[in-house]
Parts: structure tokens; C-alpha cells; sequence
């Protein structure tokens, strides 16, 4: 589903150059739940955000469905993004202003889905989600891990093909984590396909593929065997 | 540790520049506007206070009841300024002083058409006008004697002395030069070119002589020895009149020379202000501008916050106090209100030479003078004090452990009363542009309303010298015509743009004979009605082949006060004498354009009277016309200069009070216009700083640009229409009062309410949009990485 080839980033300040990625070549196949390590600086989080079409890379290419995204300009990036992905962040970036609900509602009101339609996929996602009596309370009045599902219910609310998550536990507890985790992995099984980000080796075993990045290249790739038998 | 503040403030104002130059922009531009109009009232309010006794000198009103309403006006008998001094203790001196008289002067072959003013010796000692030459005890005590003013003598004399001087008046008095006095300041209600005695008026005027109490021919100044004789004085002015002649209608009183030029206005024989509400509308304004450029800078400061959270903190926990930090805090405002103030002296400077030009007055900055540097210096202080004082408290209210640790200023609280301060600027930029709207409105709508006659093409020429020979006017007359160049030509005692003249002689069959009518009257010769393009609605004009001697023009308005059915053939009296009205002409402008027009009465006169009227042909060139007759009078009358007028030039005049408010109110209101967008737009970039994370999500999520501009535009077309719905009533009731001054007035209309709603929210979106616009292009991502 996605092929990314000598994919290159740089950022510039006034005095110095940092490559971030260096001639990233990588391929995620349909359905697969792969996970993105390196220590700090590794440009694992700048990979995702030019996957996520947040952030543009100098060069190389990004073939996403066959279609290649980079020649795409901002709106058509947009409404790509839109129509076909969710992301999960570390910080969870709900609006504190906006009730559970509204945040869940708010990408389909982006992609422009009738009023009841809304209505119907946000509830439900919320009772999927099993936050069914938070529906009407704002982030700050829940805890971290009940504000990650919310996040994941948005992530998820427009039924992307591509959901990126970037360090989706970081801020946790490890019974919460789990919990997201295992919601990831339901998901995956359900056909969506995920790339996370992660520090955490036990968050990465939840995956099927673990890739290693070091000075924006790719060092290494493992198949995880448990996780891919339980799949067969 | 003022060295020190005074060095973060430096390094504070420079690391933030685009900040400080928004500031500094708008306070410069507040702080200009403010020092102008304050000049500018300074100088209005300064008018006639150059003399040293203004305090106790007086200018002398008179009242009269006509038609049922008091008129006050200050025409006074050439006799009363004795009287007064006789008759009433306390009075130090007094003088009568004619009305400003344009008259011919020359000395050899230098002649010129000046103002004369004719008076008495105690003019000198009323206003002490600076004697430069000559001796000041005897100045108009010979009746042949003149004094002149500095630029006059210059002018005659050039570097000549001219004491003792022989010059001409009219080319027919010879005049003897005693003394030079100092021109008179712009803003000095009495303005001169040569002062004249009052002898040689009465030899002028023989009507004028003797003891004459019925007529109202001059002014009378009084100044008493101090103003605890004020009450009785004015007490005893008022019955003198009729005291000294039985059935005048005269009350005399005494009105402060101080207030003689902006309190003008009387109603029921009492003042009621004048040019003065104009001014306070000004000094209003002033403050209110340099108001807006505070709030400003408010906005700014505070929107900065975010950014010295940080510093405010880390100088807390080592120890600096609350105290420490407004000053610090006040310090910054101060320094900048200081620099912006260098600014605004430039600017002021830069619009000082084209504001003197567009109001025709000469306004200077007295660098020399130190009451000036204080209020300039107490100006910038006040500034510096107003504009920085929320943000110093609002800053200096930070709790350093919450800032250290990191927390994000929710700043609720200061977000309200920031966008109260939006709201403040908004409804005041609202109300302004619905005053203007009116105020263009009201003058269009006078301009455009029909004024009676047609005042194109119609030029004015005052007749002196030969031109007062019937004989010679006729040849003149004739060879106008003849050439084309004119197609009317007519004369009149009164210009037809002035009032004046006016009298209560006139009785018709039927008249209460205790009912006392005030009548304008007009003297004029054959033609005036076609020449001035008047309409008559009856009767017809006064013309060469009709016996006009005994007949009589009334206007429509003197008709209505008749009550007679059918005027035209009536037998009517004027001053005892029979007369016999010929036509009633449609009511024509003559005095103010905004009030009803007064009752008037024409006769014809074979004496040329004191304006000459000619109808150029409207198929010839006006220019070529013009020289034609310029040529032509110069030929009949080669001592005096021509001196035309356009009549639709004079008559724009009548217009100039409106046409400054208009003008001030539309450059100042522009000014207060653009600092608001300045702080609107200050705003718009704490908004967007405040909610960039929010923003970023949004877009990560899907929403677009425009989404975007929508979502953070919005909130401040609410604040907006908020400031809209505010100044709607309050505008309202402002332009309501201003129009209810007028008789001639239009009906308050949607317009200048739609006008101040579109351009408001158009203003408004222009200012945020270069804000929202930024961010809603910015990467997301850039925002979030950071959290």
C-alpha cells in the first residue's frame, strides 16, 4: 500500500544542516502494523509526519495506493489526508474546548458528512470505544488513558485506511497503555493499517514488523514472529 | 537598578521589533493626531485673549424683539460708547468701532484696497496693540490721522518712515500717517489694515453724526476697571437705549470679549454657545484618539505576555518584587510613548504646513516656549502611564512557580478585557464613520437644495469710484450687453450672498400695529430678478419702461406673514411712505442656507448701490467673459482694483463651518480608524498564537485554509458587530443632536449605519485575514513537535 523510496529530509536553520532522513527506502503492505524505533533524533517522528503528509521531504518519492503524494500541493494533501488517514499523538492534541463528542465529530465535519450521518458514526465509534458516558465531558476531565481512546475514536471516526500513531502511550501508565495497544491491534485486525512510532520495545511487540532508524536511515527490519503467527 | 531596567527595556523593545514598531506606529500617529488637535484648539481658544485687560473687556450685544423671538446681534448707536462712559461707574473705557470696511489707500502711485476700521483714541488703550511707531497718547485724536498696520506700511512705504506721511483715502481724503502698530494675530477678532478716527466716519457718513440712538450702525467695546462693577454696569447698559429715545426697541448688554468668538450664538437674548461645541467635539476627539493608541498598546503588551511569562517568573523567584516589576513594566511604556512622541514631532511637522493651508489659519509649535515642552512632556507621561499601566499590573500578577513550571496562560480574564478594549475601539471607530457619513450627508444635501437663484455664472463686483455714477454704470451697463459676453446686468445695496440691513417699517392693511416685523430690505436697480436668475411667482420685475419709483418686491416668506390673499397691487407702507407691491419673488438664500429664509422687501434705486451683479451668457467662455469685463471696468474706473467675486465661490463660504468639521472629523476619524486596525491586528496575533496548537490539530484533522480563516476570523466579527451594536444608538443619538441645530436638515437614513456596519467588518477582515491568513499556511506540524 505504501512504497517510499531515497526518501530525503533536511532541516535548515541559519548556521547548520541536520539530515533527518537519509535515503529512507520502505514498503508497508496492506494490513500490516508496523512499528518505527530509534533512539531520540533518529528522524522516526519526522518519517511519520512526511508519511502523514504534515511535513515535506527534499526529495525521493511516496507512493501511497499508487498514487504518488509528494507532486500532491496543500489542498490536494489535505484532502487526501482527510479521506484516508488518522493519527494518534503522544499528547493525545484533543481541543479543550470541544466536548468528547465534537472532538470525535470534528474530521467528519471536515470531509463534509451530513449532520445525522455524523451523528450516527461518532456514537458509534464513542460505544465501540466503550466511552459511551464520557460523550458530553471535555478532555481535561478525563484521564490520560480515557483521552488517548477518544483520540484513537477520532483517529478511527472516518474510517481510514492508514492510521499513523505517534508514540500513542508516552504519556500512560503501563495498564493504560496496554489498553491502547490492544485497541490498535483490534483495529489492525479489523483490516486498518497502522505505522507507530515508539521508544517502548514492549509497545513494539504488539506489532508485526519492527524497523529500526538511526541517523535518518534505515539500520535494520524484524519480522515479529509471535505477532504474525497469531495473525496466521 | 534603573540602569539596568532601562537597558532590558531597550533590548526588550529591539528583540521585538515588528511588536515595537506597531506600537510605536500607533501611539505616533495618536499621539500626532492628539498634539494637532489640541493646537488646534489652542489657537480657537486663544482668540481675542492677546490683549492684557481680555478680562475685563466687553463686547456690547444688543437685543431686539422682532416677529416674536429676540434677536442679539452687535450693532449698536455710534453714540452709546460715550454715554457709557459718562453715565456708568466702573467703566474704565469704552469705544465704538465701525464694521470692517474694504476702502482704497494710496500714497503716490501704491494703491491698495484694504480693511479700514474707523474708532476712537481709546481703541488703543482697550487693545493694546504694540505701538512700533509714533506716539501712542495722541493716535486718532486729529481727524485726519491713520495709523496703520505693520504689513500695510510695509506695503505703501516699503523701508520709507512713514510718520507724518501724506496718503489718500478713496482718492479723496488726505490722510496724515501718526503711527505703525503690530499686525494682529490670526486668531484676533478684530483685524485691520488701518485704523481711521471716528471723526473722519462721520464726515464720510453725515448720517452717522449727531445724537442718533434709533439706528445700529457700529460696535461699542467697554472695559470696566474691574469685573465687580460687571453687574451693575451691564444693568444700567441694558435701559439705556430706550431711556434715551421713547419707543426703540434696543436692549443692550455686555458679552465677555473672551467669549465673543465662541459664543456667538444667542437664543432668547442669551448666549447658547457657538463655535464652541465645535470645539469641545475637537478636544473630545483629541483624547479620544490618543485613548485608542493606549488601548493599543494594551493590547500589544498583554498579547505579549506569553512570550515574558518566562522572564517574570525567573525575576520573581530571585527576588524581585511586584513593585519592582510594574516599574520595570511602566518604565517600557514610558521609553516608548518618549519615542513615539520623537515620531509624532515629525509627522506633526510634516502636516503641520498642509493642515495651516486646509483650514486657513497659522498654526506654528512655539519650540521657545516652556508651557509648551511641559504639556508636551506631561502628554508623553500620561501616555506612557495610561497605555502601560494594565499591562504592567497584568504582568507583574504572574505566579512565578506556575510560569517556571510551564503552564500555558489560559489568560481568560485578560482575553476579555482585551477583546472589551476591541470592542471600546470598534464602537468608536462605528461612530465616527456614522457622524461622518451624516455630516457629508447634511452638506450635500444644503449644497443640492435650490437656493432661489442661480449662482453660476453670476459674478460680483463691488461698485466704488465711477462706478457709483449712474451715468457711467449705464455706459457700462450697455456695453456688456452689447458685446455678448453678458447677458444681465443689475445692481444691488447689499451683496447678494450677505444679510443685513434690515428694519421694522414696513406695514401692510390688517397689521397688528403693536406686532413688531423684522424686514431685510434691498435696494436694487432695473433687471436684478433676471440678472440674479431669481423666480418670481407673481407680479414681475422692476424694469425700464414702468414708473418704479413707489414700487415694491416682497419674497414669498414676507407674503405669508402679509396673509394677503392676492399681494401683487396691494397698497402697502414702508418707513410712512406708500408703496405698491409689483411681485413676489420665490424666497432666495441670502443669509445662513441651514435656517429659513427671513422676510424681505426690494426696491428700485437709481443710486448705484454697493454690488454690482452680471449674468455671464452661458454660451460664452467664462474666462474670456471675465477679462472682457475686467477689461471694461478697468477702463471706466482705472483707480480701483476690479475686485470680482463668483458668487458661487462666495457662496461656499457659508459652508465653511461644516465643510472643517467634515474635514477634521474625516482625517482624524481616519487616523483613529487606522490605530485601530493596529490593535485589532495586535490581537489577531495573540489570538493566533494562543490557539496555534488548536489550529494545528484542526488541520491535521482535514480542515483547509479557508476553514481556517473562517474559524479565526469569526470570533472577531463578533467582537465587530458587538462594537456595531453598541454604536448604532449612541451614534444616533450624536448625529440626532448635531442635525436638531439645523432648519434644513435631512431625516436620519439606514445609509450611514450601513456605511459604518460594511466598512467596519470590511476593515476589520482585511486587518485579522494578514494574521489568520499566515496561519492557516503555517505547517501544522511545527506547532505540535513541540508540545
Amino acid at each position: 500500500m505504501i512504497r517510499i523510496e531515497n526518501l530525503e529530509k533536511v532541516y535548515k536553520t541559519e548556521e547548520i544542516e541536520t539530515t533527518a532522513l537519509n535515503g529512507i527506502n520502505l514498503h508497508v503492505k496492506e494490513g500490516e502494523f508496523v512499528s518505527i524505533m530509534g533512539p531520540s533524533g533518529c528522524g522516526k517522528s519526522t518519517l511519520l509526519n512526511v508519511m502523514g503528509l504534515l511535513d515535506k521531504p527534499e526529495s525521493g518519492s511516496y507512493r501511497f495506493m499508487e498514487t504518488e503524494l509528494l507532486k500532491l500541493n496543500d489542498r490536494e494533501r489535505s484532502n487526501f489526508r482527510k479521506k484516508h488517514m488518522g493519527f494518534v499523538f503522544q499528547n493525545f492534541n484533543l481541543i479543550d474546548e470541544l466536548t468528547v463528542f465534537e472532538n470525535i465529530e470534528l474530521p467528519l465535519i471536515y470531509n463534509k458528512i451530513p449532520a445525522a450521518e455524523r451523528k450516527r458514526l461518532v456514537n458509534e465509534i464513542i460505544e465501540r470505544m466503550n466511552i459511551v458516558n464520557r460523550s458530553g465531558h471535555f478532555p481535561q476531565q478525563l484521564s490520560g488513558g480515557q483521552q488517548q481512546r477518544v483520540a484513537v475514536a477520532r483517529a478511527l471516526v472516518t474510517k481510514p485506511k492508514l492510521v499513523l500513531a505517534d508514540e500513542p502511550t508516552g504519556n500512560l501508565d503501563s495498564s493504560h497503555g496496554n489498553e491502547v495497544m490492544e485497541l490498535l491491534c483490534e483495529l489492525n485486525e479489523t483490516g486498518t493499517t497502522i505505522v507507530m512510532v515508539t521508544h517502548s520495545s514492549h509497545d513494539a511487540s504488539f506489532s508485526n514488523r519492527i524497523i529500526n532508524l538511526k541517523d535518518g536511515h534505515v539500520i535494520s527490519e524484524k519480522i515479529n514472529k509471535g505477532r504474525t503467527e497469531e495473525l496466521i | 537598578m534603573f540602569k539596568l531596567n532601562l537597558s532590558i527595556a531597550l533590548r526588550s523593545l529591539w528583540k521585538h521589533k515588528g511588536y515595537t514598531l506597531i506600537n510605536v506606529g500607533g501611539l505616533a500617529i495618536g499621539l500626532a493626531s492628539c498634539m494637532l488637535l489640541l493646537l488646534y484648539v489652542a489657537y480657537e481658544w486663544g482668540y481675542d485673549k492677546q490683549f492684557s485687560n481680555y478680562k475685563t473687556t466687553y463686547v456690547t450685544y444688543n437685543n431686539q424683539t422682532a416677529n416674536g423671538t429676540i434677536l442679539s446681534f452687535n450693532a449698536t448707536p455710534g453714540v452709546l460708547a460715550e454715554a457709557v462712559k459718562a453715565e456708568i461707574p466702573g467703566v474704565e473705557h469704552a469705544v465704538h468701532v465701525s464694521y470692517p470696511d474694504e476702502r482704497l489707500l494710496t500714497y503716490n502711485r501704491n494703491s491698495f484696497k484694504k480693511t479700514a476700521l474707523f474708532t476712537g483714541p481709546d481703541f488703543f488703550r482697550i487693545f493694546d496693540f504694540k505701538v512700533l511707531k509714533g506716539n501712542p497718547a495722541v493716535l486718532l485724536k486729529n481727524p485726519d490721522g491713520v495709523v496703520l498696520s505693520q504689513s500695510m506700511a510695509k506695503a505703501l512705504f516699503g523701508n520709507e518712515d512713514p510718520v507724518n506721511k501724506t496718503i489718500k483715502l478713496d482718492n479723496t481724503e488726505n490722510l496724515k500717517v501718526e503711527g505703525v502698530v503690530a499686525d494682529a494675530p490670526k486668531n484676533c477678532s478684530i483685524s485691520f489694515d488701518y485704523l481711521l478716527s471716528w471723526t473722519m466716519f462721520e464726515k464720510i457718513n453725515p448720517w452717522a453724526k449727531g445724537n442718533i440712538w434709533g439706528s445700529n450702525f457700529c460696535m461699542t467695546f467697554v472695559q470696566l476697571k474691574d469685573n465687580s462693577f460687571f453687574d451693575k454696569a451691564n444693568t444700567q447698559i441694558h435701559g439705556m437705549i430706550k431711556a434715551k429715545e421713547k419707543g426703540s426697541n434696543g436692549e443692550p448688554f455686555l458679552h465677555p470679549l473672551s467669549k465673543w468668538h465662541l459664543y456667538s450664538t444667542f437664543e432668547g437674548g442669551k448666549s447658547v454657545g457657538g463655535k464652541i461645541q465645535q470645539l469641545q467635539i475637537f478636544f473630545m476627539l483629541a483624547f479620544c484618539i490618543l485613548l485608542i493608541a493606549c488601548v493599543n498598546f494594551m493590547n500589544l503588551s498583554t498579547a505579549r505576555s506569553e512570550k515574558r511569562s518566562k522572564e517574570v517568573g525567573v525575576r520573581k523567584a530571585i527576588g524581585s518584587s511586584r513593585k519592582d516589576l510594574i516599574r520595570q513594566f511602566l518604565m517600557e511604556s514610558v521609553l516608548l510613548s518618549l519615542i513615539s512622541m520623537v515620531f509624532a514631532f515629525i509627522l506633526l511637522e510634516i502636516a503641520l504646513p498642509y493642515f495651516n493651508g486646509l483650514l486657513g489659519i497659522a498654526l506654528v509649535i512655539e519650540y521657545s516656549s516652556w508651557q509648551f515642552w511641559t504639556v508636551l512632556l506631561l502628554l508623553a507621561l500620561f501616555t506612557g502611564i495610561i497605555a502601560g499601566s494594565y499591562p504592567a499590573f497584568y504582568l507583574s500578577s504572574f505566579d512565578p512557580i506556575k510560569v517556571l513550571k510551564g503552564f500555558t496562560l489560559s489568560g481568560n480574564s485578560s482575553l476579555s478585557i482585551r477583546k472589551f478594549l476591541v470592542v471600546f475601539q470598534f464602537v468608536f471607530a462605528a461612530c465616527l464613520i456614522i457622524c461622518i457619513t451624516v455630516i457629508y450627508q447634511q452638506l450635500n444635501y444644503i449644497k443640492n437644495k435650490p437656493i432661489g437663484y442661480d449662482k453660476n455664472n453670476l459674478i460680483e463686483i463691488p461698485v466704488q469710484g465711477n462706478l457709483k455714477d449712474p451715468g457711467k454704470f449705464q455706459v457700462l451697463k450697455d456695453e456688456l450687453l452689447k458685446s455678448g459676453y453678458a447677458s444681465g446686468v443689475s445692481y444691488s445695496s447689499r451683496t447678494i450672498t450677505g444679510g443685513g440691513n434690515n428694519g421694522y417699517g414696513v406695514s401692510w392693511p390688517g397689521k397688528n400695529p403693536e406686532e413688531k416685523i423684522l424686514v431685510n430690505y434691498r435696494n436694487t436697480g432695473y433687471d436684478m430678478i433676471k440678472t440674479a436668475g431669481m423666480e418670481l411667482t407673481a407680479g414681475r420685475d422692476f424694469s425700464i419702461g414702468h414708473a418704479d419709483s413707489t414700487s415694491v418686491i416682497i419674497n414669498e416668506t414676507l407674503a405669508k406673514i402679509m396673509g394677503i390673499k392676492d399681494p401683487v397691487g396691494a397698497k402697502i407702507t414702508w418707513d410712512d411712505t406708500p408703496v405698491t407691491i409689483i411681485g413676489v419673488v420665490k424666497d432666495y438664500v441670502f443669509e445662513s442656507p441651514y435656517q429659513k429664509t427671513s422676510a424681505l422687501i426690494m426696491s428700485h434705486t437709481k443710486y448705484i448701490g454697493s454690488a454690482m451683479l452680471i449674468r455671464v451668457s452661458p454660451d460664452q467662455n467664462l474666462s474670456k467673459a471675465v477679462q472682457f469685463i475686467e477689461d471694461k471696468i478697468k477702463t471706466l474706473n482705472p483707480e480701483y482694483p476690479v475686485d470680482k467675486h463668483f458668487v458661487n465661490e462666495d457662496f461656499e463660504m457659508k459652508f465653511q463651518n461644516e465643510k472643517l468639521l467634515g474635514t477634521i472629523s474625516n482625517w482624524f476619524g481616519g487616523f483613529a480608524i487606522f490605530i485601530s486596525c493596529l490593535g485589532l491586528l495586535g490581537l489577531a496575533l495573540y489570538m493566533a498564537e494562543q490557539r496555534k496548537r488548536e489550529i494545528s490539530i484542526r488541520k491535521v484533522l482535514g480542515a483547509d485554509s479557508l476553514n481556517i480563516l473562517v474559524l479565526l476570523n469569526a470570533d472577531f466579527i463578533k467582537l465587530v458587530l458587538i462594537a456595531n451594536l453598541i454604536a448604532f444608538p449612541l451614534g444616533y443619538v450624536i448625529v440626532n443632536k448635531w442635525l436638531s441645530g439645523y432648519d434644513f436638515r435631512i431625516g436620519i437614513s439606514v445609509l450611514p449605519f450601513a456605511v459604518a456596519f460594511l466598512l467596519s467588518i470590511l476593515i476589520a477582515l482585511l486587518t485579522v485575514s494578514i494574521q489568520s491568513f499566515k496561519v492557516a499556511k503555517a505547517n501544522p506540524i511545527d506547532a505540535l513537535k513541540y508540545e
